[in-house]
C-alpha cells in the first residue's frame, strides 16, 4: 500500500511538473475528427463501374459486373463478380501482398475474407446479392468502399 | 474561477479515473453517441502524453507520438472487443508508439540524440522545478537521481490502470517476473533519495 501511495504521489508530482501542453486535447480531438471523418469518405473511392457504362448495358450478355476502386495511398484493386465468384487483383501496392486481406462484407455483417497471390491476384466464392463493400487490410490498416448495389 | 476538476483536485481524490470515463465514453461513443469520443480523447490525452514521456520524447515528438496513436484507434478501435479494455489498448499502442519512435531515433541521429540529451534535461528541470511546491520539488528530484530505467518504469506503471506485465516486460527488455520486484526497488531508490533530502516517506 506505501509503494501504491508513493507512486500516487509520483502521478500528481509529473502531472503538474511535465503538463501536455496548452491545447494538446482539443488538437486530438480534431485530429481524430478529421481521421473518423476521412474513414467514413469511403478511403477505397469506386472509380469505375461497369453497371454504369452504356457499352455494358448494349452488350448485355456479359454477366460479371465489374468495379475498379482507388485508395487514397496510391494503389488500387480490381474486381470482378460473376455469379457466386468475386475475383480481382491489388494493383500498384508496395507493401507486402502476403499481408493483405480483401474482404466482401454484406449489410447483415456476413463476410467473406481473401488473402491475395504473390501477384495479387484473389477470389472468393459468396453469395453476393444486395448491398455489398469491399474491405482491404493488411497489418497496419484497413480501406472500406461504401455500399455497392449488386 | 474554480472549476469542477480543481474542486475535486483539491479534496486530493478525482471522482472518476481517466481510465474508468475512458471506458464509459468509448462505450458511449459505440452505442452512437457521435459526442463521446470527445470525451475519451480529453480523458485519455494527457495519460498518452505521459507515457509517451516517459521514454524520454522531447515535447514536440511526444506530441507527435501521442497522434499517431489517436490514429492508430480511429483505424483499429473495432478490434477492441471489452470497452473496459479501450484505456489500456491505447496505451499499450502509446507505448509501442514511442518505444518505435525511440529505435528510430537512435538510428537516425544517434550524435544529435547524446547531445540533446544533455542539454534538455537540465532545462526541463529548470522549468518543472518552478511550477512545483516543495514536496514535489524534492519528489521531483528523487526521481531524477534515480537510473533511467527506473524513472521510465515508474512513469509509465503510474500512469497505468492495470500495468500488464507480460507486454511491459518486452518493451522494457526486462523478464516479466522481474517486474513486480524492480518497481518495488525502483520505489525503494525513490524513498532513499527522499531520505537523503531529509523528507522520507
Amino acid at each position: 500500500m506505501k509503494d501504491d501511495s508513493l507512486l500516487d504521489d509520483l502521478r500528481e508530482m509529473w502531472l503538474l511538473a511535465d503538463p501536455p501542453p496548452p491545447g494538446l486535447a482539443a488538437g486530438m480531438i480534431a485530429t481524430v475528427a478529421a481521421a473518423d471523418l476521412d474513414s467514413e469518405w469511403e478511403l477505397l473511392v469506386l472509380v469505375r463501374d461497369s453497371a454504369d457504362e452504356p457499352a455494358a448495358q448494349v452488350r448485355g450478355l456479359a454477366s460479371a459486373r465489374i468495379l475498379y476502386f482507388t485508395a487514397a495511398e496510391g494503389w488500387s484493386l480490381d474486381a470482378e463478380i460473376d455469379g457466386d465468384q468475386v475475383r480481382g487483383q491489388l494493383l500498384d501496392f508496395d507493401g507486402d501482398m502476403g499481408s493483405v486481406e480483401v474482404a466482401v462484407e454484406a449489410r447483415d455483417g456476413e463476410s467473406v475474407t481473401s488473402g491475395l497471390d504473390e501477384v495479387g491476384f484473389f477470389a472468393i466464392t459468396a453469395e453476393v446479392s444486395g448491398e455489398i463493400r469491399f474491405t482491404v487490410s493488411n497489418g497496419t490498416g484497413s480501406a472500406s468502399s461504401r455500399w455497392i448495389e449488386v | 474561477m474554480v472549476t469542477m476538476s480543481d474542486h475535486r483536485r483539491a479534496e486530493g481524490e478525482l471522482e472518476q479515473s481517466p481510465w474508468e470515463t475512458a471506458s464509459g465514453a468509448f462505450t458511449a461513443w459505440r452505442a452512437g453517441d457521435a459526442a463521446a469520443v470527445d470525451d475519451l480523447v480529453t480523458a485519455m490525452t494527457p495519460v498518452l502524453w505521459h507515457v509517451v514521456r516517459a521514454y524520454g520524447h522531447d515535447r514536440q515528438s511526444a506530441e507527435d507520438v501521442v497522434a499517431t496513436t489517436w490514429l492508430g484507434f480511429v483505424r483499429l478501435h473495432h478490434t477492441i472487443q471489452d470497452p473496459r479494455a479501450v484505456a489500456a489498448w491505447l496505451i499499450t499502442s502509446a507505448r509501442r508508439g514511442a518505444a518505435e519512435h525511440a529505435r528510430k531515433a537512435r538510428r537516425a541521429s544517434p550524435v544529435e540524440d547524446e547531445k540533446l540529451a544533455a542539454v534538455l534535461p537540465d532545462e526541463e528541470s529548470a522549468e518543472a522545478l518552478a511550477v512545483l511546491d516543495d514536496d514535489a520539488a524534492r519528489l521531483w528530484r528523487a526521481v531524477a537521481s534515480v537510473d533511467e530505467r527506473c524513472r521510465k518504469l515508474l512513469r509509465v506503471i503510474a500512469f497505468m490502470e492495470r500495468p500488464d506485465y507480460q507486454s511491459l516486460s518486452q518493451e522494457l527488455d526486462m523478464p516479466v517476473g522481474s517486474i513486480g520486484p524492480t518497481r518495488a526497488r525502483c520505489l525503494a531508490k525513490v524513498r532513499t533519495a527522499l531520505t537523503n533530502e531529509g523528507g522520507g516517506r
